[in-house]
């Protein structure tokens, strides 16, 4: 190692002993311990640096900026995040509603989920409260659909164009009744998430437009894509979910 | 996360994430805006992080991602190369002391994008460069490049400001032993 390659490294190296133990310094650090001049150029960048990063932490925060952020976030936060009770409640519900839940997902019946979407909202709810966890998690959906191919899992062939755009969180695959489930979770704009479910289609599955049902806090629309069938939903209202889906 | 522990973590990491804001958009204004909309995307998902040690990451790169959304037009590949960095000028250092706050600040949003945002991460005393790496999601051999090259220009920039300022420059080999960079 010469000294320029020495001081290339260094000028990552921490002096407050956080980076001591590092062995990618550790080369560079005997490197500067032998020779005079490296070790008097370390001195004068670490002298540096430490000038700096006092200046830098000098900068005046705006006043009342901390207090600004709490009020800011305090009126920002969904409801649910200040009920925790009323979220359990819905929980529980719904859980109750997966387990009693027998109809499958072409009954007719407009006003009721099927078995596997009430399974999907149920474990939908799960991983918002953090009881769960997401199998895989990135911002970029198109990442997260080929996880799901990789691992066998259902996975719609186009995400919808409104969807598509939105950052992703993570996903989740379950089964329900042996049926291989996947759910992608994506954030809208506007702070609140949306959740992408996707399973094999039944046979006689026919509509392509979307079937919107509100069940309790809970807005779906499910539709048939190819060889799929696909569930929106979110917590809030059918037409907050209309326009995400249209 | 409870109101309290979101506090504490505000407290924790409040004014660090509005410095780098500030180097990143050069406004106080916009760097206020984009501290509270972490803050707001950390209680809308941030429960959703399974490794609590890692709040701090996340939030400063939830910001920079931020950053880069609302400004990504405005972010270009570097206008100085590295051959503009003469090895000569690397052995001279600037007399921060001479300096204040808000000009060391001033000279750091100098320095393009995205030697800037490394640059404030290292400088924040916050971050290793494994933790730069992972907070701007670029290669480890690319942080200390830009570290290396980052500090090249912000020394080059302040030295230029110090002239400017007719401030007496200290030469690598002359300074030392009784003379202070601050």
């Amino acid at each position: 190692m010469d000294n320029r390659e020495a001081k290339f490294i260094l000028n990552a190296y921490r002096p407050d002993g956080r980076d001591a133990t590092d062995p990618r310094f550790s080369e560079a650090l005997d490197q500067a311990r032998r020779d005079p001049i490296l070790e008097h150029w370390l001195e004068d960048s670490v002298m540096f640096d430490a000038a700096i990063t006092e200046k830098l932490c000098a900068i005046a925060v705006p006043a009342q900026f901390r207090e600004n952020i709490l009020a800011g976030v305090k009126v920002s936060r969904p409801p649910r995040w200040s009920k925790p009770l009323a979220n359990w409640a819905i929980a529980a519900v719904l859980t109750l509603m997966a387990i009693t839940g027998s109809v499958i997902w072409h009954n007719t019946r407009p006003a009721r989920l099927a078995g596997w979407q009430n399974k999907a909202i149920s474990v939908i709810s799960s991983l918002v409260r953090n009881e769960s966890r997401f199998d895989a998690q990135s911002q970029k959906p198109a990442e997260l659909v080929s996880w799901l191919r990789a691992h066998d899992a259902p996975a719609a062939e186009k995400l919808p164009g409104n969807i598509e755009k939105l950052e992703s969180l993570g996903c989740k695959t379950f089964s329900w009744n042996g049926i291989p489930v996947s759910v992608i979770c994506f954030m809208r704009p506007d702070g609140g998430l949306i959740h992408l479910v996707f399973t094999k289609a039944a046979d006689g599955v026919r509509d392509n437009a979307p079937r919107f049902v509100q069940q309790g806090d809970w807005a779906t629309a499910t539709w048939r894509s190819g060889e799929m069938v696909c569930m929106l939903a979110l917590e809030g209202r059918e037409d907050q979910l209309r326009s995400s889906v249209l | 996360m409870s109101e309290a522990d979101f506090e504490q973590l505000v407290d924790r990491q409040y004014a660090a994430l509005f410095r780098f804001a500030l180097s990143l958009s050069r406004s106080e204004a916009d760097a206020a805006d984009l501290t509270q909309q972490t803050f707001f995307l950390w209680a809308s998902k941030g429960d959703q992080l399974r490794d609590r040690s890692k709040a701090k990451s996340w939030l400063f790169t939830t910001l920079y991602r931020e950053f880069l959304g609302r400004h990504r037009h405005e972010v270009r590949f570097p206008k100085v190369e590295l051959d503009e960095v003469r090895e000569e000028e690397m052995s001279i250092w600037p007399n921060i002391n001479a300096l204040d706050s808000a000009m060391v600040l001033q000279t750091l949003n100098e320095v393009e994008e995205p030697f800037r945002a490394t640059l404030t991460l290292f400088y924040l005393k916050q971050f290793s460069y494994h933790e730069i790496a992972e907070i701007l999601d670029i290669p480890i051999g690319t942080v200390m490049s830009r570290l290396s090259r980052g500090k090249a220009m912000l020394r080059q920039r302040l030295l230029s400001r110090e002239e400017a300022l007719g401030n007496k420059i200290v030469s690598f080999q002359s300074e030392k032993k009784g003379e202070s960079h601050g």
